[in-house]
């Protein structure tokens, strides 16, 4: 009897040890199933690593790949979409996305949107400006230029430059080139976005020398560790982009 | 003595001039006479009575729809350019729209064109199959126009045909087809299984794999003994391999249905232009269509006997490529083997084996040398869901370091001696838009 009821405690106290050992055990063993599915996918994306690293992070002394970890997953969505479907024409991509279908596009912008968003360190490349240019650009990026119909950089990609859940890209951690050759794309047509296209808009009223300057101070800004895009619907934007919500809610 | 004159040129010409007169005859004859040009009235009925849905499956395995898309346009409504060696040809419209499209055309006039390859609009050029599609039962026929007439109407007109004369006016290609054109039936074959027989009218007719597939003869035709015997694509920059038993032997009927179906298998992925047959078409196939297929091709006899492929008909950039610096073997160890395996022989169905693969055995090294310089992503498709890609080494790796590559993987696992030069690769550079 007296055995019985020291048992039972004793019971109980190793149900609990059980009950918390395999509590623990669940846990691990998902974070080691969610470590397999995300090194499995890893290597099926080999492809991509070759430019954008290995999880995305950009490849150091890269003077045009863009990272891709961390940004918005509407984002990359769309534009392996576009290089499938014929609105960018970065024939490499073309090449490789060409027969992917939308589920596993849908994976792949998962994965990267999941990834620390650990960019390259600003483009080193690109020389300093000087003050008074500097401080132009700096002014169009966070003010933009009313007169000119020039909303801010910051008014949809986020004060922090880092993006806008859902579908709003980071600017910073960007190689000066590959800014200038979007603007550009945008400029010419050879990049195009889901109508209504904002950006397009604004390539087209930006100066060639703001273009420079702008993609130039960018390319000098480097996100912090942990700088995650601005949650959605944070920022109403000033125009019309693609079906992006916010883009309903303003006139 | 100008009588004598004119007498004796009359004596001597006349003739010539019957001789020329038989032989365009004969030759016109064999092209199929002149029925192909009496294109029927568009009066006729244009309610189709075919089955619209079992069209819509016919539109896929033919995949009329690679053709006749461009990049990011409608579906069905023509305008993808077509680059061959006398110079661009844009696709038309599918869609039944009255002034663009196919709207006011007779399903007799729709069969006709399928069959002979002229319509309204004169000869059509031979980019379009119809030596294939004259193969089509009239229900097959019904049924794709039926389908077609379920689209939607778009108003849009191709780009203007770029060709340099005389390919640019029509009336030339009756000359081609004189000289080139040889339609005949299916053979009788009394004692094939039903299987066997689906599988060739898929094959010679929808599938017109012999399109890709066939060795073209002069002035890109596709003469009668190069049927599937394997070359260069025009205008795609990918080799197409024969399709024959030799070729087929590592396969049996079951892992070829699964690899036309699912574009990959333990030989390997389906890249270039198999990659987007696959995914536009082949992945639509119904299972014992593709086993119809893969049948029938595993019986097509070996093409050339016994002997190896003739590599020289082959382009390489240099006659005598020059001594490359660079050790392929090392080269491979540190860029190639952690995937593909120290002897070649891949790993699983993720990484294909080099060991016996077409780019590798073949005697045209261009699949080797661009799946190397911009690697690849085989189709997704419901058997092969998350393909695993190769990544591309253009701008990693010198184009003699690339050379070095290809000949190590060719010359050991391929039986291709011949080496590749960084000439060759600087050749098979550059990725052509559309």
């Amino acid at each position: 009897m007296k055995d019985d009821a020291s048992a039972r405690p004793r019971l109980a106290t190793a149900a609990r040890v059980l009950a918390r050992l395999s509590c623990i055990a669940f846990l691990a063993f998902g974070a080691v199933q969610a470590q397999t599915a995300d090194d499995d996918l890893r290597e099926r994306l080999a492809a991509c690593t070759a430019c954008h690293g290995e999880r995305g992070e950009g490849v150091a002394g890269s003077t045009y790949y863009p990272h891709l970890a961390g940004k918005p997953a509407g984002y990359l969505v769309e534009q392996l979409q576009a290089f499938r479907d014929g609105r960018r024409h970065y024939w490499q991509m073309v090449w490789l996305t060409q027969f992917m279908d939308d589920a596993y596009i849908a994976e792949i912008a998962a994965y990267y949107a999941a990834q620390p968003p650990h960019t390259q360190a600003a483009d080193v490349g690109a020389p300093a400006l000087p003050p008074a240019v500097r401080e132009r650009a700096e002014r169009l990026v966070h003010h933009g230029d009313p007169q000119a119909g020039l909303p801010a950089c910051a008014a949809c990609h986020g004060t922090a430059l880092t993006g806008l859940e859902p579908a709003v890209p980071a600017l910073v951690g960007l190689p000066q080139d590959y800014i200038v050759s979007q603007i550009g794309s945008w400029r010419d047509g050879t990049r195009r976005s889901k109508a209504p296209d904002c950006m397009a808009k604004i390539a087209a009223r930006l100066a060639p020398a703001d273009i420079r300057i702008v993609a130039q101070y960018l390319s000098h800004q480097s996100p912090g560790a942990h700088d995650r895009p601005a949650a959605a619907g944070s920022l109403i934007p000033p125009l019309a982009c693609g079906d992006l919500p916010q883009a309903q809610v303003t006139p | 003595m100008i009588r004598r004159i004119v007498l004796w040129s009359v004596l001597i010409a006349l003739p010539l001039l019957l001789i020329a007169a038989a032989i365009g005859g004969v030759l016109l004859l064999r092209q199929g006479g002149l029925a192909p040009y009496r294109v029927p009235s568009a009066s006729g009925d244009i309610v189709a009575a075919g089955d619209a849905s079992e069209g819509a499956y016919l539109a896929r395995i033919g995949n009329c729809l690679t053709c006749h898309t461009v990049r990011g346009g409608v579906a069905f409504a023509g305008g993808r350019p077509f680059r061959t060696d006398y110079g661009t040809l844009y696709s038309t419209n599918l869609t039944p729209d009255s002034k663009t499209g196919l709207g006011d055309w007779s399903v007799e006039e729709f069969r006709h064109a399928m069959r002979h390859g002229v319509s309204r609009h004169g000869v059509l050029y031979p980019a379009f199959p119809y030596a294939n599609f004259a193969h089509l039962t009239d229900a097959d026929l019904d049924a794709l126009f039926a389908y077609l007439r379920t689209l939607a109407p778009v108003e849009a007109t191709p780009p203007p045909n770029d060709l340099a004369w005389p390919a640019n006016w029509r009336g030339a290609l009756v000359g081609w087809r004189m000289l080139h054109y040889r339609p005949a039936p299916l053979p009788e074959r009394a004692d094939a299984s039903p299987d066997w027989l689906r599988g060739r009218y898929l094959v010679d007719g929808l599938g017109h794999c012999a399109m890709c597939h066939g060795t073209r003869g002069a002035q890109g035709s596709l003469p009668a003994e190069g049927y599937l015997a394997g070359g260069r694509i025009p205008g795609q920059g990918w080799y197409a391999p024969p399709l024959d038993a030799r070729q087929l032997a590592r396969y049996d009927v079951d892992q070829l249905a699964e690899y036309l179906s699912t574009g990959n298998g333990e030989h390997g992925a389906a890249y270039g232009s198999m990659a987007e047959v696959v995914y536009t078409s082949l992945r639509h196939l119904r299972p014992e269509d593709a086993r119809a297929m893969a049948t029938y091709l595993k019986s097509v006899p070996a093409h050339g006997g016994d002997e190896k492929p003739d590599s020289g008909r082959f382009l390489y950039a240099a006659a005598q490529p020059a001594a490359n610096p660079h050790n392929g073997g090392r080269l491979y160890q540190d860029h190639c083997a952690s995937c593909h395996g120290d002897g070649g022989e891949g790993r699983g169905r993720d990484y294909p084996p080099l060991r016996g693969a077409v780019s590798v055995t073949a005697p045209d090294p261009v699949n080797t040398v661009r799946l190397v310089l911009y690697g690849g992503v085989p189709p997704t498709t419901a058997g092969n869901p998350r393909p695993h890609s190769m990544p591309p080494f253009a701008g990693r790796l010198s184009n003699a370091e690339i050379a070095a590559i290809v000949s190590h993987i060719r010359r050991n696992w391929g039986e291709q001696d011949r080496p590749v030069s960084a000439a060759d690769v600087a050749a098979y550079y550059g990725i052509r838009g559309d």
